[in-house]
């Protein structure tokens, strides 16, 4: 049976690779090569590398360290970070890359999104909603434009419609401080889509992942938690299986 | 990439942050230390804190020492207030002979010293798979400090640990605080510096077992706060100038090399290990500053040396091969100079040096990497 | 090439990506292989890797405008050289895809491509399949060699490889229990990705290489 996954997701800047807190401070995890090594090394299920000074500052496209990670990852890997154009994601995947992350881009034109997945696939497209809660309410949350008056789910299933492959949901306030992920935002989506999401933004301990599989995560992304705290993607695997959840546990 | 324009430590150095005045902050807080801060009253705080661990046990403290100046000069300070240190020093990589001169001398300011002698089968199985994986030739080293000093100080019933230097200015240790009082597993991982790696990652590298690896398994958090293990940083309460600290040990018998150390223009540190310079070399080619941009940096916040000596030193010292140290693990760790390179340039970084056309990285006479013009310190 | 082991392999290039983490793995296996869409290469070669992901009716129109439908004919049915087929590269080797209207395969197996329904049962799974799932020995697979059973490869694909001919060699439940690899002959093909499969994944590609 198919098993839920353990995503480490990481941000790359300034050439290093980084965990943001609550997308304001950041923290520096280290060489993009020898992260990549050690994830390779712990059997992480896949890794998702979002390149931050391509989307926020406009850079170009860092191909020369998304080569250099690609060259690492015997395990799916998949980037994001200033996908703009067709162009663009041609030069992603054939840097290395298995799938690539869209975040700004289809928020503006679905039928960018539409040609992405006509060209090279759905199962090759990830949709990325970062998600605020203001007033109470879920809305989703743009690095440029700011808060925006869509709910999440509501653009999920237009990104679902439109042909996106995998939905990676970030809880902004969540992310980085290790207190558990959004399982309130979580539940919106159980049972309400027909592609898979995976919960990124908080995990803590082990037991954040199982609570929020429990919930209707099909993976559970985080990356703080694997560098400064003790738990390892094993350990969250293995409190997965002892919750009966199916994981892979390697050889 | 940017210099700072008081140092010249560049952008890249993890976690460091410039101001508008592309000051970094590790030069801001060391004015703060030369301005605000009230070190006798810090050394009151000290001693107040340290009375409530003098014991009636057989040892006051805990002090990892490597016999280099810094450790010889906390445990000169430890014996000044009247504690009764148990030292514990883990095995170097590749030790030196004026490293283990300087540890016997350590011994023998009057100090007990537990000199951990690891098993040297597995220690080199990690230590070539930490190269290879981390990028960091002493990853098992900096992992087997931070892991045998609270384990001795539970088995030892020894709850205060003495560290040297705070990785932060403002932290004085978890003893001072009110939270996370004890050196528990968290802490370790905030300040280990292990990279994302940890030691149960390295299971089954060349049939190691857990069982092997046991030695550098951090003591569990029942033990920690069963003896109330802490810790304090030295560097908080005591104003940390390198060559104080030197003349200081120096004064004590500590010896100093008879030339420059490769790497840097200084001979008085890295003294006992030569695994440790091809730890310099690496993070030189990793971030594009090596141990001679820090020994600068210092010298310059200290006020030894001026910002225009700084990079006139820095152009001439850093990033120059230590061809000795490289040699001496190459014979540790039997790797071919091929594979040896091969897995440095994997980590060398692509921004910082130039490569030719088929994007090998050129190199000058002393087989220094060259760097882009917009990356060299002026 | 690697000329001390006698191994040539080519990974045919034909446009629907997937190369150079392929190529990777026969790498990390001591085994250079080449790129290419050149019939010369291919016919030069000992051993053909066919890759892909997207669309099957993208697959066939690629591999018939590049001239390649021949010499693969040519080299893997008739001479007989080991074939391993990757995800898309397994699909066209059959009859029938039925990706945006009907279009016909290489039909060196007897099989159809159809997509995964879940309409009326198991409505909560999700489609594409992907992620790491078991694949279930039922039959001997000579790539099979030191492979656990049950071990969990990685998947990612929306249709599936229908079957009546006695070639299927492990199976994978997603719902239902579709066909994960086959073997027929000199013609190896899996579903999942062993170049993302990590240890497992690059164990089947040494037995390959040493087939």
């Amino acid at each position: 049976m198919l098993k839920h996954r353990v995503i480490p997701c990481v941000l790359l800047k300034d050439w290093q690779l980084v965990k943001s807190i609550g997308f304001k401070s950041f923290r520096t995890i280290g060489h993009p090569t020898s992260t990549a090594r050690i994830y390779n090394a712990r059997n992480v299920d896949e890794l998702i590398v979002l390149d931050i000074d391509a989307s926020l500052n406009n850079k170009a496209i860092n191909v020369e360290i998304i080569t250099d990670i690609a060259n690492e990852c015997f395990m799916p890997l998949t980037i994001g970070g200033g996908i703009k154009t067709i162009d663009d994601i041609y030069k992603v995947l054939n840097a290395g890359a298995d799938k690539i992350s869209l975040n700004s881009q289809p928020l503006e034109n679905f039928g960018f999104l539409k040609e992405a997945s006509s060209l090279f696939g759905s199962q090759c497209i990830v949709c990325s909603i970062d998600v605020k809660k203001t007033g109470g309410q879920y809305k989703v949350f743009n690095k440029k434009k700011g808060v925006l008056d869509i709910h999440p789910l509501t653009l999920a299933q237009e990104y679902q419609k439109h042909g996106a492959g995998e939905i990676l949901l970030t809880s902004v306030e969540a992310e980085g401080s290790c207190n558990g992920y959004d399982i309130e935002l979580m539940k919106f989506f159980k049972n309400k889509l027909h592609i898979p999401i995976i919960l990124n933004g908080g995990m803590g301990c082990p037991n954040d992942a199982v609570t929020a599989i429990e919930n209707g995560a099909d993976a559970v992304a985080a990356a703080y938690i694997f560098h400064f705290s003790r738990w390892t993607p094993k350990d969250i695997k293995l409190a997965l299986a002892e919750n009966n959840i199916p994981i892979r546990l390697g050889a | 990439m940017q210099f700072c324009n008081k140092c010249v430590m560049p952008n890249t150095k993890p976690d460091l942050h410039f101001d508008e005045n592309h000051i970094c902050d590790a030069c801001r807080t060391q004015s703060n230390k030369n301005l605000d801060i009230d070190w006798t009253q810090r050394e009151q705080e000290f001693l107040s804190l340290v009375k409530k661990y003098k014991s009636k046990n057989d040892y006051d403290c805990i002090v990892g020492v490597s016999g280099g100046k810094d450790s010889t000069y906390q445990v000169l300070k430890v014996l000044e207030m009247s504690l009764n240190p148990l030292c514990v020093c883990f095995e170097p990589t590749i030790p030196t002979k004026i490293g283990r001169k300087n540890l016997e001398n350590l011994n023998n300011l009057g100090v007990d010293l537990i000199h951990i002698k690891r098993n040297p089968i597995v220690y080199k199985k990690l230590a070539k798979e930490a190269f290879k994986r981390t990028g960091d030739n002493e990853w098992q080293h900096h992992l087997g400090i931070f892991t045998i000093v609270p384990k001795f100080a539970v088995k030892f019933n020894i709850p205060l640990i003495i560290w040297g230097e705070s990785p932060q200015m403002e932290y004085g240790g978890p003893a001072s605080s009110k939270e996370r009082h004890t050196l528990d597993r968290q802490w370790l991982e905030e300040f280990g510096g292990l990279l994302g790696n940890r030691i149960s990652d390295m299971v089954g590298v060349d049939g190691l077992t857990s069982h092997d690896l046991s030695l550098y398994n951090y003591e569990s958090d029942e033990n920690i706060h069963k003896v109330g293990v802490t810790g304090l940083f030295l560097g908080y309460y005591f104003k940390w100038d390198l060559r104080e600290i030197l003349k200081k040990s120096k004064e004590h018998g500590f010896s100093v090399a008879d030339k420059p150390v490769e790497t840097t223009y200084e001979n008085f540190e890295n003294l006992d290990c030569y695994s440790n310079h091809v730890h310099d070399f690496l993070k030189y080619v990793k971030y594009g500053f090596g141990r001679a941009t820090d020994n600068v940096c210092l010298d310059i916040r200290l006020g030894y040396i001026t910002r225009e000596e700084g990079v006139r030193l820095v152009n001439k010292y850093d990033g120059i091969p230590p061809k000795k140290a490289i040699q001496e693990y190459l014979n540790y760790t039997g790797f071919s100079e091929d594979d040896f390179f091969k897995i440095v340039y994997s980590y060398t970084n692509k921004r910082i040096f130039k490569r030719n056309d088929n994007g090998e990285f050129l190199k000058d006479i002393d087989g220094s990497l060259i760097r882009k013009d917009e990356y060299i310190v002026r | 090439m690697s000329i001390l082991s006698g191994n040539k392999v080519v990974i045919i290039d034909y446009q629907m990506g997937n190369l150079r983490s392929v190529y990777k793995s026969f790498k990390k296996n001591n085994c250079e292989a080449t790129i290419s869409n050149d019939p010369y290469i291919i016919k030069n070669a000992n051993k053909i890797v066919l890759p892909g992901v997207g669309s099957f009716k993208d697959g066939m129109k690629n591999l018939i405008n590049l001239g390649l439908v021949e010499v693969l004919n040519q080299e893997v049915i008739q001479n007989k050289k080991p074939f391993l087929g990757i995800c898309l590269g397994m699909q066209l080797i059959a009859c029938k895809g039925y990706e945006n209207g009907e279009s016909p395969g290489l039909s060196w197996v007897n099989a159809d491509i159809v997509k995964f329904d879940f309409e009326k049962n198991y409505r909560n799974l999700k489609i594409p399949h992907v992620g790491w799932n078991s694949v279930e020995h039922v039959n001997h697979n000579n790539l099979f060699k030191n492979i656990n059973n049950k071990s969990d490869f990685y998947f990612v694909h929306s249709y599936h490889f229908k079957t009546n001919e006695d070639v299927v060699t492990s199976i994978t439940n997603h719902g239902i229990n579709f066909v994960s690899s086959i073997q027929k002959d000199n013609i190896y093909a899996f579903q999942f990705h062993p170049e993302k499969s990590q240890d497992f994944g690059l164990e089947i590609i040494k037995n390959f290489i040493q087939c």
